[in-house]
This record gives structure tokens, sequence and C-alpha cells, in this order.
């Protein structure tokens, strides 16, 4: 009896000890300490600066750190997550509400680790997954930009997550997942140019930030690298050999999109690309340059097939033995009536036509939505800068004229098999 | 051609068009209702605006096809020169035209804006009008007019 009686004790004291351990490694998972605060912000010479003011726009920093255009990096643009609602923060160097506080390691912390000057963890909406292949030289750079802009006082607006993720030290765990610190690494076999270009997607430019897709937990499906995600309901293209452009794009082409979201034969950029275009526009143009070599290795690995894209002319009507043939009907009749008149009027790009819809990347995508949006909601380009336009429909078509009007285009403008659920995302995209 | 009947400002009208043809084509040169005005054909200036159903569409992009049994309004349903409506009368008593083109325009798309948000706020006022220019620079003028339809109304003034 007293033998089994030890045994049950010993038993109790490994569990214990399993206990403390346990809460030790997820005490250092979930915990980061806080860095002291610096009473004075550094001095920057020019040349930093600008390689920094770089740095922000291929990063696209403003495209979330700047809600107001009069408050540039205020912060305070929610973002929609699967999550919960994140709010951007303000990333000015205001002492109280901004980073002045910041001292270069913690500045360097949080864009390595996602861990905030006062040891909380960020969300990874902030994409610090990203930004930790940045050289330590690039992170200086961008600090010295962020140090030099005026202070603006914006708090951090609360943010609005579902239960659980309320509590920010669950990230940890998203961190042992998803966070790879390996440094970058250049590709020897590939040019200086192409490496450059890597480095910036992998880095800065975060481009498998959207065009990857995500994990349950919202991290990157590293087994389908580049294979099409998404970014605010919008389908980020795959840009890997599952491309779904119809014609090969060349590398003039995506320098053109990418430094002007315009690509003769190819798309105007809609959606989230125009914040991206808006600031690869004003980024150096050989590192767009390099970009689109990166770009278009990848692109070039998606075989040559052949597609409506190649004819030209305006679509045809529905077949009349078509199993759908009400349907396709009126999404002729609205093609031809609505957008033929500037789609399909055989006038070249500069004269107010836009593209031949059997063209239109966005009619072979994997699912409706951005055509959806598109449709509805029209290219109209960002506030204040200059770009293509087309109005949106969505008071002029019925939900049933914007599901017909889809499935017709998918069917006689791509050739492709019918989207399924086309209905209910015409529906939710109109929802209130 | 086809003949389509339309819901205008409460009357049943039929007319003989072709399918693509343009509403704001129907009500200027069928139905003699000239307030609506072609600025640019593309939908990018909101000269046409008129209202479908309860939304406010730029009329030169609208189909007549498209149009179903959606009942149209224009400026002209709003009110006449001796009873002009809550807007119209904002819209004079501001002097919010210069040349004038864009007015009608102006109006209906603050119409359908007052429909849905009784009490809107300044930048809701701009936010919404943003679709509609005006060449001649009356803009403070005219977001001054739909402003005080908007507190008329609030103070329970009749449409």
């Amino acid at each position: 009896m007293d033998h089994a009686r030890r045994k049950r004790h010993t038993g109790w004291w490994l569990l214990l000890a399993a206990a403390i351990v346990l809460t030790g490694i997820a005490f250092g998972i979930m915990w980061r300490p806080a860095l002291a605060p610096q009473t004075a912000i550094p001095s920057f010479d020019e040349a930093r600066i600008e390689r920094g003011a770089n740095l922000a726009r291929l990063g696209m920093c403003a495209s979330c750190h700047t809600a107001d255009l009069a408050r540039p990096f205020a912060g305070g643009k929610p973002m929609e997550t699967p999550f919960g609602t994140v709010h951007s923060t303000n990333i000015t160097p205001d002492r109280d509400t901004g980073i002045g506080a910041w001292s270069p390691e913690a500045f360097t912390r949080a864009m390595r680790q996602g861990v905030s000057r006062d040891g909380h963890l960020l969300y990874p909406a902030f994409p610090y997954n990203h930004y930790v292949r940045m050289t330590q030289d690039d992170v200086d750079d961008l600090y010295a930009y962020f140090m030099t802009r005026p202070p603006l006082d914006a708090p951090a607006r609360a943010n609005d997550m579902t239960f659980p993720f309320g509590f920010r030290p669950l990230v940890g765990f998203w961190n042992v997942l998803y966070l790879d610190d390996a440094p970058w690494r250049p590709d020897p076999g590939q040019s200086a140019e192409w490496n450059r270009g890597a480095y910036l997607a992998d880095a800065a430019a975060h481009c498998a930030a959207c065009h990857t897709p995500r994990t349950e937990l919202g991290g990157p499906d590293l087994k389908r690298q580049l294979d099409g995600g998404e970014a605010e309901d919008w389908y980020a293209p795959a840009l890997n050999k599952n491309s779904p452009s119809p014609l090969p794009w060349t590398r003039a082409q995506l320098h053109a999109y990418l430094r002007t979201g315009m690509a003769e034969d190819h798309a105007v950029a809609g959606g989230p690309m125009q914040d991206v275009v808006m600031h690869l526009a004003q980024a150096d143009e050989a590192d767009v340059a390099a970009l689109a070599a990166w770009t278009h290795s990848h692109l070039a690995q998606a075989p040559a097939r052949t597609t409506p894209a190649q004819t030209s002319g305006p679509l045809p009507p529905p077949a009349p033995d078509d199993p759908d043939l009400p349907r396709m009907r009126l999404g002729h009749e609205l093609y031809t009536n609505s957008c033929a008149r500037c789609h399909d009027v055989g006038r070249s790009p500069g004269s107010g036509a836009a593209l031949p819809l059997q063209k239109a990347i966005a009619l072979y995508e994997p699912d409706p939505r951005s055509l959806i949006h598109i449709v509805d909601d029209g290219i109209l380009p960002p506030d204040g800068e200059p770009g293509r336009w087309m109005p949106g429909f969505k008071a002029i078509l019925s939900i049933e004229q914007a599901g017909a009007l889809a499935a017709y285009l998918r069917k006689y403008g791509a050739g492709q098999p019918a989207w399924p659920g086309l209905d209910q995302q015409v529906r939710k995209a109109r929802a209130p | 051609m086809t003949t389509y009947r339309l819901q205008v400002n409460g009357k049943q009208h039929a007319v003989d068009v072709d399918a693509d043809t343009p509403l704001l084509y129907v009500l200027r040169n069928e139905l003699a209702l000239n307030g609506a005005k072609f600025g640019c054909g593309l939908g990018q200036c909101g000269s046409c605006t008129v209202l479908l159903g309860d939304q406010s569409v730029m009329s030169c992009m609208v189909p007549v096809s498209g149009i179903g049994a959606r009942p149209v309004r224009t400026v002209e349903g709003l009110g006449d020169a001796r009873t002009p409506g809550v807007l119209q009368q904002a819209f004079i008593d501001e002097q919010a035209a210069q040349c004038g083109y864009c007015i009608a325009g102006m109006i209906m798309q603050a119409t359908a804006l007052l429909e849905k948000t009784p009490a809107p706020t300044d930048a809701q006022i701009r936010a919404h009008m943003s679709p509609n220019l005006c060449r001649c620079g009356t803009h403070m003028r005219i977001l001054r007019a739909v402003r005080r339809a908007a507190d008329k109304l609030a103070a329970g003034g009749k449409r």
C-alpha cells in the first residue's frame, strides 16, 4: 500500500513539473519586456532619410497607416480581418501617441518581431513576418524617415476583435508558427536585378501578404507561395504557374503596370492594387523594374494556353442550345447595351476605350469577387490621383442583372466553367 | 425598335426606342424632360443624374432595356418655378448656380442623400456629392444649399 501511494505521489509531482515547464514556455512565447523610452530623437543625414522614403513607398506604409491624407502616417485606418477589425496606429514621431519615444532598438524589434515598445504583441495585420527579412541598414533608413516626419497627435483607436483574439499574447503562438526570422538570402543563379526584386518583394513590399493564400489561422500557406490570395475581399491573382492571366505578360508590361496601373492587353489596377501602384509610382524606378523582373520570372512559369483573349471583336451571343439560355441572353443584352459601349468599340486605349473583355483577367480568376466589385463600384483612381476611370453599375444593375452579366462574361467572355456560388457572392457584395 | 413602358415622375409613358438607348436620351428626346443634361456621356460628370428606384444613377449609363419596373424621377418631379421643392428652393436661396448646367444633377444627387440620410453631416454631404462635377466652381454654394435643405427638412419642412 505504501508503495502504491508513493507511486501516486510521484505522478502528481511529474504533472506539476510539466505544468510549470509548460507555463514557462507559454510565458516565453507570449510575454515580451518593455524597452526604455528614448529621451530625444536622434538626428539623421539626408541620404538616409531619402533611402527611407523610398523604402516607405516600396513598403506602402501609408496604405494602412494614413487614414486621412491631410494627416500622413497618423494611423486610425480600420482593417477587416477574419479575427476582427484592427486599426492602424500612429507612426509619426509624436512622443505620446506615436513612436517618438521609440529607440532604434524598439523600432527594429517591432519590424522584426512584431512587438510594440511597451512589450505588447502587434497583430500580424502589420506584416512584420515580411519586414523581418529587411536588412538592418534598411530598417535604420526607415527609422530615419519616420522619425523626421511631422509629429501628429493621434491616439490609437480601439480594435474590435472577436473572442478570444482581443487577448494579444495569443499572437505569440502565431509567431511560433509563422514568424521565420532566417535572413533573406540571394539566389546566386539569378541576376543582381532579379535578386533586388526578390528581396524587395519578400521583405519591404510584402507582395505575398496578399498574393499567397492564408491558412485558417491567418498565416501564409507556405506550401502555396504566390498561389493567389485575397485583400479587402478582392481576389489577389496567383503570380506563379497558376496565374489566371489569359495572355502571357512581358516584363515591359509588368513594369508599366506596377508603375502606372495600366498594362496594354492586360489590366487596369483595381481595388487594393491601386494603392500599391500609387506608391510604386513614387518609388525608385530601378527598384520597380527589379520588382517587375522578379514578378515576370514567376508569371513566366504559367504554361501557354489558348484563350478567347487571343481573339478580338465583341463577345458572341449565347449558343441557341445553352442550357441556361434566358439568363445568358439577359447577360448578353446587358453586355451589349452597357459594357460594349466602351469595352468593344474598337478604339485604341488612348481614346477613352477600355480593355476588350475577353482579355480582362477578372473573368479568368477562380472566384468572381473582383469582377463583382469592378462591375458594382467601377474603378476610380485613388483620391486626388490621376488614373483610368470606369463608372460603377451598382445602382443601375439589379442583383439578378449583375449575376446574369457575370455568368455570361465568365462563359462567353473567358470560356471558363461557371463560378460556384456566384449569386451568393453578388448578394454578399450588395449587402448593406 | 421596341416599346418600353416607363414610369417617370409618377406618370406612365410608352416609348419606341432601341434597347441600348440611354435613359438620358429617352428623357430628353422622347419625353421632353430636359432637366437632366448630357455632359460627358461616360458616367464621369453627373450632370445627367436622376433617380432610378431609390438610387441616384447617371442616366447616360442606363440602357432603357435595363430599367424594368423601377420608377424614374427627374428634377422636374420635385417642383417647378412657382412651387419649388425644398432642395430647389435651397439652391435658389444660396444662389448655388453659375452656368447651371450641373444643377439638375446636383439636386437629384442630393435628393438621394436626403431620402436615406435625413440629417447628414457635412462630411456625408461632401462624400455623397463627390461624383458630381461643377466646372464653374460653385461647389461651396452647392454644399451650403444641400445643408440648408437638410436643416429645413430636419426642422419639419415638407419635401
